[in-house]
Protein backbone atom coordinates (compact mmCIF):
# COMPACT_ATOMS: atom_id res chain seq x y z
CA UNK A 1 0.00 0.00 0.00
CA UNK A 2 2.78 2.44 0.96
CA UNK A 3 4.80 1.55 -2.12
CA UNK A 4 1.71 2.06 -4.31
CA UNK A 5 1.09 5.45 -2.69
CA UNK A 6 4.69 6.43 -3.50
CA UNK A 7 4.39 5.13 -7.07
CA UNK A 8 1.14 7.03 -7.51
CA UNK A 9 2.75 10.22 -6.17
CA UNK A 10 5.79 9.86 -8.42
CA UNK A 11 3.63 9.17 -11.46
CA UNK A 12 1.59 12.30 -10.70
CA UNK A 13 4.82 14.33 -10.51
CA UNK A 14 5.84 12.77 -13.83
CA UNK A 15 2.49 13.67 -15.38
CA UNK A 16 2.83 17.31 -14.29
CA UNK A 17 6.35 17.66 -15.75
CA UNK A 18 5.53 15.94 -19.06
CA UNK A 19 2.32 17.97 -19.43
CA UNK A 20 4.47 21.09 -18.98
CA UNK A 21 6.88 19.95 -21.72
CA UNK A 22 4.07 18.96 -24.10
CA UNK A 23 2.40 22.35 -23.62
CA UNK A 24 5.64 24.24 -24.22
CA UNK A 25 6.35 22.20 -27.36
CA UNK A 26 2.86 22.76 -28.77
CA UNK A 27 3.10 26.51 -28.03
CA UNK A 28 6.63 26.58 -29.55
CA UNK A 29 7.92 28.18 -26.34
CA UNK A 30 11.20 27.52 -24.57
CA UNK A 31 10.78 25.67 -21.29
CA UNK A 32 12.31 27.16 -18.14
CA UNK A 33 15.65 25.44 -17.58
CA UNK A 34 16.57 25.94 -13.89
CA UNK A 35 19.78 23.85 -13.93
CA UNK A 36 22.10 22.97 -16.79
CA UNK A 37 20.79 25.33 -19.44
CA UNK A 38 20.74 22.69 -22.18
CA UNK A 39 17.00 22.00 -22.24
CA UNK A 40 16.42 23.56 -25.67
CA UNK A 41 19.43 21.75 -27.17
CA UNK A 42 18.23 18.39 -25.87
CA UNK A 43 14.53 18.89 -26.58
CA UNK A 44 15.19 20.11 -30.12
CA UNK A 45 17.64 17.32 -30.94
CA UNK A 46 16.85 14.48 -33.33
CA UNK A 47 16.64 12.16 -30.31
CA UNK A 48 13.55 13.94 -28.92
CA UNK A 49 11.30 11.55 -30.83
CA UNK A 50 11.02 7.76 -30.90
CA UNK A 51 9.22 6.30 -33.93
CA UNK A 52 7.81 9.76 -34.74
CA UNK A 53 6.29 10.07 -31.25
CA UNK A 54 7.76 12.84 -29.08
CA UNK A 55 9.43 11.54 -25.93
CA UNK A 56 7.32 13.83 -23.73
CA UNK A 57 4.14 12.18 -25.05
CA UNK A 58 5.61 8.71 -24.47
CA UNK A 59 6.55 9.76 -20.94
CA UNK A 60 3.12 11.21 -20.28
CA UNK A 61 1.41 8.01 -21.47
CA UNK A 62 3.73 5.90 -19.29
CA UNK A 63 3.09 7.99 -16.18
CA UNK A 64 -0.68 8.00 -16.75
CA UNK A 65 -0.58 4.20 -17.17
CA UNK A 66 1.47 3.76 -13.97
CA UNK A 67 -0.94 5.98 -12.01
CA UNK A 68 -3.95 4.01 -13.28
CA UNK A 69 -2.30 0.66 -12.48
CA UNK A 70 -1.31 1.87 -8.98
CA UNK A 71 -4.89 3.07 -8.40
CA UNK A 72 -6.35 -0.25 -9.67
CA UNK A 73 -4.02 -2.20 -7.37
CA UNK A 74 -5.02 -0.08 -4.36
CA UNK A 75 -8.76 -0.26 -5.09
CA UNK A 76 -8.50 -3.99 -5.86
CA UNK A 77 -9.70 -3.96 -9.46
CA UNK A 78 -8.73 -7.28 -11.00
CA UNK A 79 -6.89 -9.03 -12.52
CA UNK A 80 -4.28 -8.11 -9.89
CA UNK A 81 -1.56 -10.40 -11.30
CA UNK A 82 -1.80 -8.72 -14.71
CA UNK A 83 -1.59 -5.21 -13.19
CA UNK A 84 1.33 -6.23 -10.98
CA UNK A 85 3.26 -7.69 -13.92
CA UNK A 86 2.37 -4.77 -16.22
CA UNK A 87 3.59 -2.28 -13.61
CA UNK A 88 6.95 -4.05 -13.25
CA UNK A 89 7.43 -4.43 -17.02
CA UNK A 90 6.46 -0.82 -17.72
CA UNK A 91 8.74 0.66 -15.03
CA UNK A 92 11.60 -1.62 -16.11
CA UNK A 93 11.21 -0.54 -19.76
CA UNK A 94 10.94 3.13 -18.76
CA UNK A 95 14.06 2.81 -16.57
CA UNK A 96 16.07 1.33 -19.44
CA UNK A 97 14.79 4.01 -21.78
CA UNK A 98 15.79 6.68 -19.25
CA UNK A 99 19.30 5.20 -18.99
CA UNK A 100 19.59 5.35 -22.79
CA UNK A 101 18.29 8.93 -22.97
CA UNK A 102 20.59 10.06 -20.14
CA UNK A 103 23.52 8.46 -21.96
CA UNK A 104 22.54 10.39 -25.11
CA UNK A 105 22.56 13.65 -23.14
CA UNK A 106 25.93 12.85 -21.61
CA UNK A 107 27.88 11.46 -24.58
CA UNK A 108 26.08 12.32 -27.81
CA UNK A 109 24.19 15.61 -27.39
CA UNK A 110 26.60 16.81 -24.68
CA UNK A 111 23.99 18.95 -22.96
CA UNK A 112 21.88 18.40 -19.88
CA UNK A 113 18.13 18.91 -19.78
CA UNK A 114 16.71 19.50 -16.29
CA UNK A 115 13.26 18.11 -17.13
CA UNK A 116 14.65 15.01 -18.84
CA UNK A 117 16.89 14.26 -15.85
CA UNK A 118 14.04 14.88 -13.42
CA UNK A 119 11.90 12.44 -15.38
CA UNK A 120 14.73 9.89 -15.43
CA UNK A 121 15.20 10.16 -11.65
CA UNK A 122 11.43 9.85 -11.16
CA UNK A 123 11.39 6.60 -13.17
CA UNK A 124 14.49 5.20 -11.44
CA UNK A 125 12.97 6.00 -8.05
CA UNK A 126 9.87 4.08 -9.11
CA UNK A 127 12.10 1.12 -9.99
CA UNK A 128 13.89 1.32 -6.62
CA UNK A 129 10.53 1.41 -4.79
CA UNK A 130 9.28 -1.68 -6.70
CA UNK A 131 12.54 -3.54 -5.99
CA UNK A 132 12.50 -2.53 -2.31
CA UNK A 133 8.84 -3.50 -1.83
CA UNK A 134 9.51 -6.89 -3.49
CA UNK A 135 12.48 -7.48 -1.18
CA UNK A 136 10.54 -6.74 2.02
CA UNK B 1 2.58 33.99 -5.99
CA UNK B 2 5.82 33.04 -7.70
CA UNK B 3 5.29 30.66 -10.60
CA UNK B 4 7.41 27.83 -9.15
CA UNK B 5 5.71 27.88 -5.76
CA UNK B 6 2.30 27.99 -7.45
CA UNK B 7 3.06 24.85 -9.48
CA UNK B 8 4.49 22.98 -6.49
CA UNK B 9 1.34 23.79 -4.51
CA UNK B 10 -0.89 22.87 -7.49
CA UNK B 11 0.74 19.47 -8.02
CA UNK B 12 0.81 18.73 -4.28
CA UNK B 13 -2.87 19.54 -3.91
CA UNK B 14 -3.67 17.52 -7.06
CA UNK B 15 -1.94 14.44 -5.60
CA UNK B 16 -3.85 14.90 -2.32
CA UNK B 17 -7.24 15.05 -4.04
CA UNK B 18 -6.42 12.16 -6.39
CA UNK B 19 -5.16 9.90 -3.62
CA UNK B 20 -8.13 10.65 -1.33
CA UNK B 21 -10.43 9.80 -4.25
CA UNK B 22 -8.64 6.48 -4.79
CA UNK B 23 -8.82 5.65 -1.05
CA UNK B 24 -12.55 6.42 -0.92
CA UNK B 25 -13.07 4.08 -3.90
CA UNK B 26 -11.07 1.40 -2.08
CA UNK B 27 -13.17 1.46 1.10
CA UNK B 28 -16.18 3.78 0.89
CA UNK B 29 -17.66 2.34 4.09
CA UNK B 30 -14.58 3.43 6.07
CA UNK B 31 -15.26 7.06 5.11
CA UNK B 32 -19.00 6.88 5.81
CA UNK B 33 -18.25 6.84 9.52
CA UNK B 34 -16.89 10.38 9.38
CA UNK B 35 -20.28 11.75 8.40
CA UNK B 36 -22.31 13.29 11.23
CA UNK B 37 -25.73 11.58 11.70
CA UNK B 38 -27.61 14.82 10.94
CA UNK B 39 -25.72 15.18 7.64
CA UNK B 40 -26.31 11.54 6.70
CA UNK B 41 -30.02 12.10 7.27
CA UNK B 42 -30.06 14.96 4.78
CA UNK B 43 -28.69 12.84 1.91
CA UNK B 44 -31.29 12.19 -0.83
CA UNK B 45 -29.30 9.14 -2.05
CA UNK B 46 -27.81 6.09 -0.26
CA UNK B 47 -24.61 6.97 1.62
CA UNK B 48 -22.54 4.49 -0.46
CA UNK B 49 -23.55 6.28 -3.65
CA UNK B 50 -22.73 9.64 -2.07
CA UNK B 51 -19.25 8.35 -1.19
CA UNK B 52 -18.70 7.10 -4.76
CA UNK B 53 -19.76 10.53 -6.01
CA UNK B 54 -17.32 12.16 -3.59
CA UNK B 55 -14.52 9.91 -4.86
CA UNK B 56 -15.29 10.83 -8.48
CA UNK B 57 -15.39 14.53 -7.59
CA UNK B 58 -12.06 14.30 -5.72
CA UNK B 59 -10.40 12.53 -8.66
CA UNK B 60 -11.83 15.05 -11.14
CA UNK B 61 -10.55 18.00 -9.06
CA UNK B 62 -7.14 16.31 -8.76
CA UNK B 63 -6.93 15.57 -12.49
CA UNK B 64 -7.86 19.16 -13.45
CA UNK B 65 -5.21 20.52 -11.06
CA UNK B 66 -2.56 18.03 -12.21
CA UNK B 67 -3.10 18.77 -15.90
CA UNK B 68 -3.23 22.50 -15.14
CA UNK B 69 -6.60 22.65 -16.90
CA UNK B 70 -8.90 25.37 -15.50
CA UNK B 71 -6.99 25.28 -12.18
CA UNK B 72 -9.04 28.18 -10.76
CA UNK B 73 -12.29 26.25 -11.32
CA UNK B 74 -10.86 23.03 -9.89
CA UNK B 75 -9.52 24.91 -6.86
CA UNK B 76 -12.85 26.74 -6.39
CA UNK B 77 -14.81 23.48 -6.50
CA UNK B 78 -12.17 21.89 -4.24
CA UNK B 79 -12.47 24.72 -1.71
CA UNK B 80 -16.29 24.50 -1.67
CA UNK B 81 -16.01 20.71 -1.35
CA UNK B 82 -13.66 21.02 1.64
CA UNK B 83 -15.94 23.58 3.31
CA UNK B 84 -18.82 21.10 2.97
CA UNK B 85 -16.58 18.30 4.32
CA UNK B 86 -15.60 20.46 7.31
CA UNK B 87 -19.29 21.17 7.96
CA UNK B 88 -20.60 17.61 7.70
CA UNK B 89 -17.86 15.80 9.63
CA UNK B 90 -17.43 18.33 12.43
CA UNK B 91 -14.25 18.71 14.47
CA UNK B 92 -12.12 15.56 14.31
CA UNK B 93 -8.44 14.55 14.30
CA UNK B 94 -8.16 15.45 10.60
CA UNK B 95 -9.81 18.88 10.77
CA UNK B 96 -6.48 20.74 10.82
CA UNK B 97 -5.36 18.95 7.66
CA UNK B 98 -8.61 19.86 5.93
CA UNK B 99 -8.00 23.49 6.89
CA UNK B 100 -4.56 23.31 5.27
CA UNK B 101 -6.08 21.80 2.10
CA UNK B 102 -8.75 24.52 2.09
CA UNK B 103 -6.11 27.24 2.42
CA UNK B 104 -4.09 25.72 -0.42
CA UNK B 105 -7.17 25.50 -2.66
CA UNK B 106 -8.07 29.14 -1.98
CA UNK B 107 -4.47 30.23 -2.68
CA UNK B 108 -4.44 28.40 -6.03
CA UNK B 109 -7.85 29.78 -6.97
CA UNK B 110 -6.82 33.35 -6.10
CA UNK B 111 -3.61 33.05 -8.08
CA UNK B 112 -5.07 31.46 -11.20
CA UNK B 113 -8.29 33.42 -11.69
CA UNK B 114 -8.81 34.36 -15.36
CA UNK B 115 -7.32 37.76 -16.27
CA UNK B 116 -10.67 39.01 -17.58
CA UNK B 117 -12.21 38.37 -14.17
CA UNK B 118 -9.42 40.08 -12.19
CA UNK B 119 -9.45 43.01 -14.64
CA UNK B 120 -13.18 43.39 -14.07
CA UNK B 121 -12.68 43.48 -10.29
CA UNK B 122 -9.87 46.03 -10.66
CA UNK B 123 -11.91 48.31 -12.93
CA UNK B 124 -14.91 48.04 -10.57
CA UNK B 125 -12.64 48.93 -7.65
CA UNK B 126 -11.22 51.92 -9.58
CA UNK B 127 -14.72 53.16 -10.36
CA UNK B 128 -15.66 52.92 -6.69
CA UNK B 129 -12.49 54.82 -5.68
CA UNK B 130 -13.25 57.48 -8.30
CA UNK B 131 -16.80 57.85 -6.99
CA UNK B 132 -15.51 58.30 -3.44
CA UNK B 133 -13.03 60.96 -4.56
CA UNK B 134 -15.65 62.88 -6.56
CA UNK B 135 -18.04 63.09 -3.62
CA UNK B 136 -17.64 66.34 -1.66
CA UNK B 137 -16.56 65.94 1.92
CA UNK B 138 -19.36 66.57 4.38
CA UNK B 139 -18.44 69.05 7.11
Amino acid sequence: MTSLALLFTLSAIGISETVYLVRKRIASEKPICPIGGGCVTVLASKYSKMLLIPNDVLGLLSYVTVSFIAAFLVIGVGPMFVWNSALKILVAAASLMSIFLTYLQWRVIRAWCFWCLMSAFTVWLMGIIILASAAV
Amino acid sequence: MKKTSFHILRVGLAITFLWIGVLIFKQPEAWEGYLQPWAAGLLPIPIAQAMTGTAILDIAIGAFLLFDFLPWLAALVGAIHIVIVLTVIGITDITVRNIAILAAAIAIMADSLPKAFTDKIMSWQKTEDQKNQDQPLEV
